[in-house]
C-alpha cells in the first residue's frame, strides 16, 4: 500500500505542478495599443463643419490664456456665461434637496483639506485663470479656461502655483527635480480644440488630491487607454466611450455628479441626447431591468448596478489613497531636514509637508444603503472630536424607496481641528510665504493663516481628529463574466454581511425555523431506519 | 478471516480518503500578511536576497495580467520565482532527476482575496522533496528551511521598493540572465 502510495504521489504532485502554470499560462493577446484617443480625435476633425485653424481670430500669437479666451468668446459669444454658472468655475455646489450650499469652496474634505488661502496651487484644476485669493472676479469672461477642455493636442498644461494659467515660460517642476515644463504653443492648441477627451477630464479627475488615482479610486490615469477588463464602456478597442458620452453637458453643464447622485433610476432606458435629468446613471441606457434572467432583474429595486457590476475598484497597480494622516506631517527626517519616502509600489508614502498615507489597489468596496444625497460638513461646522468625523454623511435607508444598496470607497483621514471651537480647520499649505506650512513647517501659523482666509476664529489650539469620507463607486465597470456571483452576497460572511433592513437568503436565517427544518430531516432518517430494520426483522421472520 | 480482510481494505479505502482529502493542504501551504500585495512582494524579494545560500531571484510575475488582457478580471496575484544554484545544481546534474526542473525556479505567491486580505501560497518543499528519494529530500529539506525565513517580516523596518521584471534580465519572467537565478 505504502509502497503504491509512495508512487502515485509523485505522479499526483507533478502533474498538479505542471498544471497549475498551465493554467496561468494563457498567452496574452499582443499589447496593440496603437492611438485610438488620437483616432477619435481624427474622426472628430473629420465630421466638424468647423476647421478652427482657418479662423482669423485664431492666426494670432497669444500670450496668455485669457486672450484666447477672448478670441473664443468672439464666435462662442454665450459660453463663459454657461460656464460661469457651473461647479467647475463656482466650486460651488447646491443640494437642491437639502438646500446646503457645498463644493470644493465650502468643504473641508480628508485629502488636502480646502482650497481657501491655497488657490493658487489648488486652482491649476480651475476651468479658469487668475484665482489667487478671495479678491478674484467670478463675473470676468476672459477669465474662463476654454482650453483646458477642449485642447486635443495633448500639450496644454497648468501646474500648481500659478493660479491656474498655463506656464508662459519654461520652467522647472517640481521646483529643484530636473525637469522643465515647456510652455504651451497657445496659438496651435487654440486651432486644435474638440469635444473633451479622457485626457482633458483625466487631467484634473485623475490626479485629484496630488497623485494619479488618489482621491475616487474609480478614476485614474489607466482610464486613458484602459481594456475591456477595466471598463466595458471606456475600452479603447471596444465601445471607447469618452467622460461625456454619459456625463453629457447641456449649455456646458456636465451631468452626473457625486454630489447629486441619482441612485435609483426606474422606468426603461432612454434614447440618448433625449432631456433627461440623469444621463450618467446605467439606467439611462441599461433600464432598470436589464437581465434577461426576471430573477437578476427583481434586484434591481435594491441594489445598485454597480454594486455587481464594479466587484473591485481601483483594479490597477496605481491603486487609490485608503489613508491620509495630516497628523504626521512636519515630522523631519534624521537629519532634521524634510524628507519623503514611498511605498513598496512607487507611491508616495510619507512626506513632511503633508503626512502618511496609504494606499491599496483591487480594493473591495464598503456597502451601504444610499439615496444619492450626502450632507457635507461645511466649513465652520461643529464636530464631536471624541468620535471620528463624517465629512459626508450618506443618505439613505432600507425603508426608503429612492435608496439602493451601493458600493463605495471609504477614505481614512486624520486632520486638524479648533480644540476650542471645535471645527475642522482650513490650512494655509501651498506658497512660499512666512506662514504657509509647506515652507515654515508650523501648523500654527498654517492654521492662523487659513482661518483668517476662511473667516473663521481660531483659537489658537489645534489637534488632530479622525475623519472619513465616502465616496460612491461608479466607473471601472466589469465585464459582465465578472459581476459578483450569487454566492459572494448570498453568504454568511459574504459581501453585505454588514447590510442591515433586507432579508439575504444564505445570510439571514431564523435560528428556529432551521431548528425544526434539521429535526424534520432527522425524524425522517430515523423513520426510514426503523422501517427499513422492521422490513428486514419481518422477512427473516418469515422466512422461518 | 472475512472480517479481518474486510478490516484490511476497509483501512485502505480509509487511508486513502484521507490522502485524496488532505494531501493538497500537505503539499501546498497559504499564510496571511499582515502587508498589502506589493508591500509582502518587496518584503519577500529582500529576504530572498539577504538569505544567502546562492539565493536569488529570477522573476516576478503577474498572473493577473495575461487575464486582464483578455478582457478578463481577478484579484491580483504576483509569483516571486528564486533560485539558489547551490540547491538547483546537484538535482540537474543527475539526469534521473532533471525533471525536477518543472519544480524551479522556486515559486512564492502573494495574492488578495475577496476578504480584501493578502495571502501568500508556497509548495511544502520538504513534503514534496521527500517523494523522490533521499537526495532530493535531503536538497528539499533545506529549501524548505530557507523559504520559511523567505516569509518572516520585521514591521519596524521600512519597506522595500518592490522589483519588477528579473533582476539582470533584459525582460521580466524567468526568461533571465546569468545573475538572475537558475
Amino acid at each position: 500500500m505504502l509502497f503504491r502510495l509512495k508512487n502515485i504521489l509523485p505522479i499526483v504532485a507533478a502533474g498538479a505542478l505542471m498544471a497549475a502554470p498551465a493554467a496561468f499560462a494563457a498567452p496574452a493577446k499582443p499589447d496593440a495599443v496603437t492611438a485610438p484617443q488620437l483616432e477619435t480625435i481624427v474622426k472628430q476633425k473629420d465630421a466638424t463643419t468647423a476647421d478652427h485653424s482657418k479662423f482669423k481670430e485664431l492666426q494670432r500669437n497669444f500670450k496668455t490664456g485669457p486672450e484666447v479666451t477672448q478670441a473664443c468668446l468672439t464666435c462662442h459669444t454665450e459660453a463663459a456665461k454657461q460656464v460661469q454658472h457651473t461647479k467647475h468655475w463656482t466650486w460651488e455646489s447646491l443640494d437642491p434637496k437639502t438646500g446646503q450650499m457645498r463644493g470644493k469652496k465650502n468643504i473641508i474634505n480628508n485629502y488636502c483639506t480646502s482650497p481657501i488661502s491655497n488657490e493658487k496651487d489648488c486652482m491649476a484644476c480651475h476651468a479658469g485663470y487668475g484665482w489667487k485669493d478671495n479678491s478674484f472676479d467670478f463675473t470676468v469672461q476672459k477669465n474662463v479656461d476654454c482650453l483646458i477642455c477642449h485642447d486635443t493636442t495633448g500639450t496644454y498644461r497648468k501646474l500648481p502655483g500659478y493660479a491656474g494659467h498655463p506656464v508662459y515660460k519654461r520652467v522647472e517642476f517640481p521646483p529643484k527635480s530636473g525637469k522643465f515644463v515647456e510652455p504651451a504653443d497657445l496659438k496651435k492648441v487654440a486651432q486644435n480644440i474638440g469635444l473633451p477627451s479622457r485626457s482633458n477630464c483625466g487631467s484634473c479627475h485623475f490626479f485629484g488630491a496630488g497623485a494619479n488615482g488618489a482621491k475616487h479610486g474609480d478614476l485614474d490615469s489607466s482610464l486613458q487607454h484602459p481594456g475591456k477588463y477595466l471598463d466595458v464602456h471606456m475600452n479603447e478597442k471596444g465601445l471607447n466611450f469618452t467622460c461625456v458620452t454619459c456625463h453629457a453637458t447641456t449649455g456646458h453643464v456636465v451631468s452626473g455628479s457625486r454630489y447629486n447622485v441619482a441612485a435609483a433610476v426606474r422606468g426603461p432606458a432612454h434614447i440618448r441626447g433625449k432631456k433627461d435629468e440623469s444621463p450618467a446613471a446605467c439606467q439611462s441606457c441599461h433600464s432598470d431591468k436589464p437581465h434577461h434572467e426576471s430573477l437578476l432583474n427583481q434586484h434591481t429595486d435594491k441594489l445598485a448596478c454597480q454594486t455587481c457590476h464594479i466587484p473591485q475598484y481601483a483594479r490597477d497597480g496605481i491603486g487609490t489613497e485608503a489613508s491620509w494622516d495630516w497628523s504626521q506631517a512636519t515630522v523631519m527626517g534624521p537629519d532634521g531636514k524634510p524628507t519623503a519616502s514611498k511605498d513598496s509600489a512607487g507611491r508616495r508614502k510619507f512626506d513632511t509637508k503633508k503626512g502618511t498615507w496609504e494606499w491599496d489597489s483591487y480594493v473591495i468596496p464598503e456597502y451601504r444603503w444610499y439615496n444619492g444625497v450626502s450632507t457635507y460638513k461645511v466649513i465652520g461646522d461643529k464636530i464631536d472630536p471624541t468620535k471620528t468625523v463624517q465629512i459626508n454623511e450618506v443618505g439613505g435607508s432600507p425603508n426608503d424607496p429612492d435608496s439602493r444598496i451601493w458600493p463605495t470607497k471609504v477614505h481614512r483621514g486624520k486632520q486638524p481641528y479648533d480644540k476650542v471651537n471645535n471645527y475642522l480647520t482650513v490650512q494655509h499649505t501651498a506658497g512660499e510665504d512666512a506662514t504657509a506650512l509647506w515652507h515654515n513647517f508650523d501648523w500654527k501659523k498654517a492654521i492662523g493663516t487659513g482661518m483668517k482666509a476662511a473667516g473663521l476664529k481660531f483659537s489658537g489650539e489645534y489637534g488632530f481628529v479622525d475623519t472619513e469620507m465616502t465616496w460612491p463607486i461608479t466607473h471601472m465597470v466589469a465585464p459582465k463574466h465578472d459581476a459578483l456571483s450569487c454566492a459572494q452576497c448570498h453568504s454568511k460572511h459574504g459581501r453585505l454581511e454588514g447590510i442591515e433592513g433586507v432579508y439575504l437568503p444564505s445570510r439571514d436565517g431564523s435560528k428556529w425555523l432551521d431548528m425544526a427544518g434539521w429535526t424534520l430531516v432527522l425524524l425522517s432518517l430515523i423513520g426510514v431506519l426503523v422501517h427499513g430494520t422492521l422490513r428486514i426483522y419481518t422477512s427473516k421472520n418469515k422466512g422461518h | 478471516m472475512l472480517k479481518v480482510v474486510g478490516g484490511f481494505f476497509a483501512g485502505i479505502v480509509v487511508v486513502m480518503l484521507l490522502v485524496y482529502n488532505f494531501a493538497g493542504s500537505l503539499m501546498f501551504r497559504e499564510i496571511p500578511s499582515p502587508f498589502g500585495v506589493e508591500e509582502t512582494v518587496a518584503r519577500i524579494q529582500q529576504n530572498i536576497q539577504n538569505a544567502g545560500n546562492g539565493w536569488a531571484l529570477s522573476g516576478l510575475r503577474n498572473a493577473a495580467k495575461p487575464i486582464e488582457m483578455d478582457g478578463g478580471n481577478v484579484l491580483p496575484v504576483l509569483m516571486i520565482e528564486a533560485c539558489s544554484t547551490r540547491y538547483s545544481g546537484p538535482i540537474l546534474k543527475e539526469d534521473s532527476l532533471r525533471f525536477l526542473s518543472n519544480l524551479m525556479p522556486c515559486k512564492i505567491s502573494v495574492y488578495k482575496k475577496n476578504d480584501g486580505k493578502t495571502y501568500i501560497g508556497m509548495m511544502n518543499a520538504e513534503l514534496i522533496g521527500s517523494l523522490f528519494g533521499s537526495m532530493v529530500g535531503g536538497i528539499m529539506k533545506k529549501v524548505s528551511a530557507d523559504q520559511a525565513k523567505f516569509i518572516v517580516f520585521d514591521a519596524s523596518k521600512p519597506a522595500p521598493a518592490m522589483i519588477k521584471g528579473t533582476p539582470g534580465a533584459a525582460s521580466g519572467g524567468s526568461g533571465a540572465a546569468a545573475d538572475g537565478g537558475c
